[in-house]
């Protein structure tokens, strides 16, 4: 039996129409883009209080609570504020933006205090993601390095305060370097190595039977290479007006990432290996160099390889610069328990040098100064190579540490630039590359303007 | 001579599939320095453990996940199946003005991927509460256009008779489509109830921008979070992989006879 | 006589008029579930999509929205790596669907004959489809890595190693080489069924009158496989044409851009830059295409059943 009734397209478009015009009510009932006027966040007036409340606030995280050991964090701040519970959860890295985007936009208050990548304060601040603390916080500035406190600036006002910090170190194995015949690298800050200097050697290291002769903790990251340019005397990327004039097209840029580009042509780094295998190769033994964060200490201690400090190098001729930044931790504009979140946000960050610090068992750098007293004393730092490295960590977070460029622009900018030092990794031209990136990115950019 | 390429193709496209079942037997560390050079114990293992599904299944958060896809799956099935027989049965059955238009609304608008309209649709479940729900995950997999379709083509060729004789005896609508009709449907109703489920099984970019629960996530999600968080953990990814491949191999080998009928042209009856 | 007929043509009428509105109303019932999921399953998140993509905002979806007509759409179609997206995704489709095709057909051909064992090598080239494509896409992306064991194969075997996915040139082929490896098997059941549907006594007729393999296959066997083979190769693009998954979690667009296709680009506008309106207007793009295939498909879905 064959149900061949043709119909026409005009009965099947009759259909869809009805159809839609069912679906538009709908639509327009829960239409989303603009309830309710502007965002009155600012509605209720907050403060740190004498004495806590009774609540319960939402923190949402990156770090997991067991696997990134934040459990007895959160139970030595329950100790010490009963009568605050902390709902926390935690999401990957990757979904943080489109997670706090999704839940904030709510307005529902959940969460009431979440981590912030520092670079990404300025645009969280701009799309009306972050509570002003400057009335309440901005009296803390002097508890903490100030770069770290700056990232949480944002045209005069304070949007987060800082619970960590980064620096970078030029780690080595000595065993490589022996076998290569090379000197051991200085310990001083103001006897660091040149780039140029550090690609010879990590040549010979290669030679010399090292399976990699030098690695970057983070290949292809905004991050880790934003300071080569600025050593050449470059931007960090971006200037004018608000920082949205893309500005890494000049000479220090070409030639910064011309170096960056012959390290993996003449094999002294290897092309392919992911910033997550660089740790796992330096602490098998395979690299001569590694460039790196202070988190690699405590791995380096329970590892076998015979292991030395030195300062990041710099080009020759070029002026120190390093990276640096971390999280910090913003409250939600529409939170309905600000006070028991400022009471949170307090503890993690300022008191005691910050109870984030205090408490979390993997040493982490702390952006306060009280807190860094604490972190030098642990016991990675008790060994001679050890020490060296507090004392350039010190020096570096002090003296030398350049922040991320800060623009509302920010999450197109690390996409589109870490998209062009992978391309450029991969054998493209600099020049070219870099010209592309930004004409991209102002196209990108134009709906901020 | 055909069998030659019969089998060199069958072992082509099973090679990968025979790498990944291995290797979800082998430390992590002996796939990572077997994968070059060429040897034999690329792919024959050296060593065979049971380390990568314990640390997957007992450590890892990926049981919850499969829990969670079993159950997402199971009622979209149930769902599915209902809101499908229902209107196939409307369709088949009723005549009514414009009941091909209505049947062809139905199909085209399910027969429009779901990628195309995720993004907005998750808006809305996001705006309308449904993010980080199981309501939320099961909806958008109860609308198939191919269950549909296959549901209304066999009720087609079910006699008109039996339900007119079941009419004479007085039974209501409801009563015929259940004790009668999907009765005679067994491999209608299992090959929509198989389209359902491994739709289901397999969803991806649904369950991406719905959840961000860890507690919530699916399966494949999950499965995919692990690669590249930590250095290279290729042994428990391809246990992972092994695990989640069980139930469609299962569904799909069990079935295989009837899994032939979804394609059209094929003469059924 | 007159008087009986009417009468009996009146309440033959009346009764017709019971059952019909009786059927009405179940019809509605039953269909009521289907139709309302239509609706906020299909239907809401369209029009929601074409109406979000007239707004223009900031960034992150807090800052109310301000109208903007068809701004979203110049925009796009004057940003020249957004039109490349669309020529990148259409010229995608023009070679992977056709050779998936192809390919399956081929394949289908070759396991109806009689082999030895068949049902077993047929088995074998649909397992890559009941692997999930998150796992095929690990496995891929481990066995294509630069150091991997591809490349191990191809210098065993005297060659160079290839770049593979950090090559823009040969990126989006690796993504059509690990799609195809899932397809074909999946496609060439279709078509197998389809080539089982065809009259043995065709090909005896052939026979008689000497026909070579070539021959029968191009007079006999395409013309009666017309129908499946077209529904399969719009089939085959509606789900290309979204494709996502391998792009994602494998070269993220790059390198270069050269593996940034429609789907990938809509998600990163909408989730990673949290360009709200401006990825709901290339998802109304991107459906618009679609509507396009789907309708193509429903049209053989259907001409093809009713000629049985």
């Amino acid at each position: 039996m064959t149900s061949s009734n043709p119909f026409t397209r005009r009965q099947l478009l009759g259909g869809l129409a009805a159809l839609s015009a069912a679906g538009l009510l709908g639509a327009a009932g829960c239409s989303s883009s603009d309830s309710g006027g502007t965002p009155s966040a600012g509605s209720t007036a907050w403060s740190l209080p004498s004495t806590d409340p009774t609540a319960t606030i939402k923190v949402l995280s990156i770090l997991d609570l067991k696997t990134a050991n934040m459990q007895p964090v959160i139970d030595a701040f329950h100790k010490a504020h009963p009568t605050i519970t902390v709902d926390y959860q935690s999401v990957p890295f990757d979904s943080l933006n489109s997670t706090l985007d999704a839940r904030i936009a709510n307005k529902g208050g959940d969460p009431d205090i979440y981590w912030a990548d520092q670079p990404r304060i300025s645009a969280l601040a701009a799309r009306g993601e972050a509570e002003d603390l400057t009335a309440v916080f901005s009296d803390t500035k002097d508890k903490f390095d100030p770069t770290a406190y700056d990232a949480g600036v944002y045209q005069d006002k304070l949007w987060a305060l800082p619970i960590a910090n980064s620096t970078q170190l030029l780690y080595y194995n000595k065993t490589l370097l022996k076998k290569a015949g090379i000197d051991l690298p200085s310990p001083s800050p103001d006897q660091r190595m040149t780039w140029e200097q550090l690609t010879t050697d990590a040549k010979k290291a290669k030679d010399a039977g090292a399976k990699y002769g030098f690695l970057f903790g983070q290949f292809d990251r905004y991050y880790q290479l934003e300071p080569l340019p600025v050593q050449l005397g470059g931007s960090v990327g971006a200037s004018g007006d608000g920082n949205l004039t893309p500005d890494f097209t000049s000479d220090a840029w070409v030639k910064a990432f011309t170096w960056y580009r012959s390290l993996f042509e003449d094999g002294v780094a290897p092309r392919g290996v992911k910033s997550e295998q660089t740790d796992p190769a330096f602490l098998a033994g395979q690299a001569g160099y590694m460039v790196e964060g202070p988190w690699l200490l405590p791995q380096l201690q329970a590892s076998k390889v015979d292991w030395g400090v030195a300062a990041q190098p710099v080009f020759d001729g070029g002026k120190p610069a390093t990276p640096t930044g971390s999280w910090s931790l913003a409250m939600n504009p529409f939170s309905k328990q600000k006070d028991a979140a400022a009471v949170f946000l307090n503890w993690m960050s300022v008191v005691d040098g910050g109870g984030y610090i205090k408490y979390r068992s993997d040493p982490e750098l702390a952006a306060s100064l009280e807190g860094k007293k604490i972190y030098f004393q642990k016991d990675v730092f008790s060994s001679a190579e050890g020490k060296n490295a507090a004392d350039i960590i010190n020096y570096e977070t002090s003296k030398t540490a350049v922040n991320r460029v800060s623009t509302i622009g920010y999450i197109e900018f690390e996409t589109i630039m870490n998209q062009a030092f992978a391309d450029i990794r991969n054998g493209a031209d600099p020049k070219t590359t870099l010209d592309k990136a930004s004409s991209d990115l102002t196209t990108a950019w134009q709906k901020y303007k | 001579m055909l069998t030659t390429i019969a089998i060199v193709l069958g072992v082509a496209f099973v090679l990968p599939a025979v790498w990944i079942l291995l290797g979800s037997f082998r430390p992590n560390l002996e796939i990572l320095t077997t994968m070059s050079p060429l040897s034999w114990h690329t792919i024959i293992p050296s060593e065979l453990t049971l380390e990568n599904y314990r640390r997957l299944l007992v450590d890892s958060g990926f049981t919850r996940a499969l829990f969670n896809s079993f159950f997402v799956c199971l009622v979209s099935v149930v769902m599915g199946l209902l809101m499908s027989s229902l209107a196939a049965y409307a369709v088949a059955v009723f005549t009514f003005p414009a009941r091909n238009v209505v049947f062809a609304v139905i199909v085209i608008s399910f027969m429009i991927p779901f990628e195309a309209i995720a993004i907005p649709l998750a808006q809305q479940f996001t705006d309308w509460g449904l993010g980080n729900t199981y309501v939320g995950l099961i909806l958008p997999g109860i609308g198939n256009g191919l269950a549909i379709f296959n549901l209304r083509q066999h009720f087609l060729s079910i006699p008109a008779s039996y339900r007119e004789a079941a009419m004479l005896d007085g039974a209501s609508e409801p009563r015929i489509l259940f004790s009668l009709y999907l009765r005679l449907s067994g491999p209608a109703l299992t090959n929509s109830a198989l389209l359902i489920f491994l739709g289901q099984w397999t969803a991806y970019l649904w369950p991406l921008l719905i959840v961000s629960d860890n507690d919530l996530q699916l399966a494949p999600v999950a499965l995919a979070g692990t690669f590249g968080e930590h250095a290279a953990d290729y042994g428990q990814n391809f246990a992972g992989a092994v695990v989640l491949s069980l139930v469609p191999a299962f569904s799909v080998f069990v079935l295989q006879r009837f899994f032939g009928r979804l394609s059209i042209g094929s003469g059924e009856k | 006589m007159s008087t009986a007929t009417s009468a009996g043509r009146s309440s033959a009428t009346r009764r017709r008029s019971t059952i019909r509105r009786r059927e009405l109303f179940w019809a509605a019932i039953f269909l009521l579930p289907a139709l309302t999921s239509l609706v906020v399953l299909r239907i809401v998140p369209t029009i929601g999509a074409v109406v979000d993509s007239l707004y223009k905002a900031f960034p992150g979806g807090i800052i109310p929205a301000t109208f903007a007509g068809l701004h979203n759409y110049r925009s796009l179609f004057d940003d020249p790596n957004f039109v490349d997206t669309i020529a990148r995704t259409l010229i995608f489709n023009l070679i992977i669907n056709p050779l998936q095709i192809c390919l399956a057909l081929l394949v289908a051909v070759l396991f109806v004959q009689r082999i030895p064992l068949v049902g077993i090598w047929r088995t074998m080239l649909f397992i890559p489809v009941t692997i999930p494509i998150v796992g095929s896409c690990i496995a891929w992306g481990a066995a294509l890595d630069p150091q991997g064991p591809v490349n191990a194969l191809i210098t065993a075997l005297g060659g160079e190693p290839q770049p593979f996915f950090t090559s823009p040139n040969q990126a989006l082929a690796c993504i059509i080489v690990l799609a195809s490896w899932i397809g074909i098997g999946y496609w060439m059941l279709f078509l197998i069924a389809g080539l089982q549907s065809i009259p043995g006594e065709l090909y005896d007729a052939a026979k008689v009158d000497q026909a070579g393999p070539v021959r029968t296959f191009f007079s006999v066997t395409l013309p009666l496989l017309r129908r499946p083979l077209l529904f399969v190769l719009v089939a085959d693009t509606v789900a290309n044409f979204v494709l996502f998954v391998p792009v994602q979690l494998l070269t993220q667009g790059g390198p270069q851009g050269s593996t940034t296709l429609l789907m990938f680009e809509a998600w990163r506008t909408t989730y990673g830059y949290g360009s709200r309106n401006l990825g709901a207007a290339q998802v109304v793009i991107l459906t618009a295409i679609m509507l396009v295939f789907v309708l193509l498909q429903f049209r053989l879905l259907r001409e093809d059943k009713d000629n049985r």
